[in-house]
């Protein structure tokens, strides 16, 4: 697209518009693409705690994502997973253990890691019910947990 | 009848400079974006199995977290943190000196967070924050009795 050179008339180098447009193209596409690409895929009723110090999510693990919602003013806690809404972690135990199975089906020949829970919480829930998903989990046979965070408010 | 002559129709030709101008205002627009964006972090903890072992274990000194129901953090049962307090700085520099200690013993420093079941969660992130930074990766997570 850029096309080189200048006026070699005068030795003078002519201000060249092609390859401006070229590098301010490939910045604005280096730019979209870390933008969205770092989008958060969170549940917008969740208020993500900050860790600065955490590590980066690995996305390359395969894992299920326990979301847990909190309402103030009933004050209780929803669990959500693959979109569907659950009053007692309890009612998830059949479905995490269809995940970890199906997962060790798939993954049983490469090194991706094991099966995990992500627990993306809400700051305000109580400790408790973080507890009873982890609870669940374990009972689920699936021993790494992650809890989620965010890097700044 | 007038012969139809393309040539003749006025042509807007390309204009380089609003195009220049339109790339800079997006691109501006995703820069600012970049800077303001959230990334989500992880605190990776393995559930505590009952799994046999080959040979006798030695059992190691836990270090016990407790988070009360206002946000209050002692460890072992000394009050480190107030409940207004975010930044947990005496616990930071006890947990450092701790993991040293237990670095030069050659030991694993095993850190049992025990939380309120009412306290916030986000307290219990703030204890997991600071033993990160502590570079304390055995920490098990549990609640009290309610």
């Amino acid at each position: 697209m850029a096309g080189g050179g200048g006026n070699m008339e005068s030795g003078e180098p002519d201000f060249q518009i092609a390859p401006m447009i070229d590098v301010l193209l490939v910045m604005l596409i280096f730019f979209m693409t870390i933008t969205s690409a770092q989008v958060l895929r969170v549940d917008k009723n969740i208020k993500l705690p900050t860790g600065p110090n955490a590590q980066r999510k690995d996305n390359g693990r395969p894992e299920a994502i326990v979301n847990v919602r909190w309402d103030p003013v009933t004050r209780r806690a929803l669990f959500i997973y693959l979109e569907k809404p659950y009053e007692d972690p309890e009612g998830l135990l059949a479905e995490l253990q269809a995940a970890r199975k199906a997962s060790e089906e798939n993954h049983s020949r490469d090194s991706t890691g094991s099966f995990r829970v992500l627990i993306r919480a809400d700051r305000d829930v109580p400790a408790i019910h973080v507890s009873k998903a982890m609870n669940t989990a374990g009972q689920a046979g699936i021993s790494d947990i992650a809890f989620s965070t965010v890097n700044k408010d | 009848m007038k012969r139809f002559i393309p040539e003749e129709l006025p042509m807007g030709g390309f204009q380089i400079a609003p195009m220049i101008d339109v790339v800079f205002v997006i691109m501006l627009f995703f820069m600012v974006m970049a800077g303001a964006v959230k990334v989500e972090n992880e605190y990776a903890t393995t559930l505590p199995g009952n799994a046999e072992a080959p040979s006798a274990t030695e059992f190691f000194d836990e270090i016990i977290i407790n988070i009360s129901e206002a946000g209050e953090v002692s460890l072992n049962d000394e009050p480190l943190a107030a409940p207004e307090n975010r930044d947990l700085q005496r616990l930071r520099g006890t947990l450092l000196r701790l993991k040293q200690n237990a670095d030069n013993a050659k030991t694993p420093a095993l850190v049992t967070i025990v939380s309120d079941p009412n306290a916030r969660y986000s307290r219990t992130v703030d204890v997991l924050d600071v033993l990160a930074q502590a570079k304390i990766e055995t920490v098990t997570f549990t609640v009290g009795e309610e």
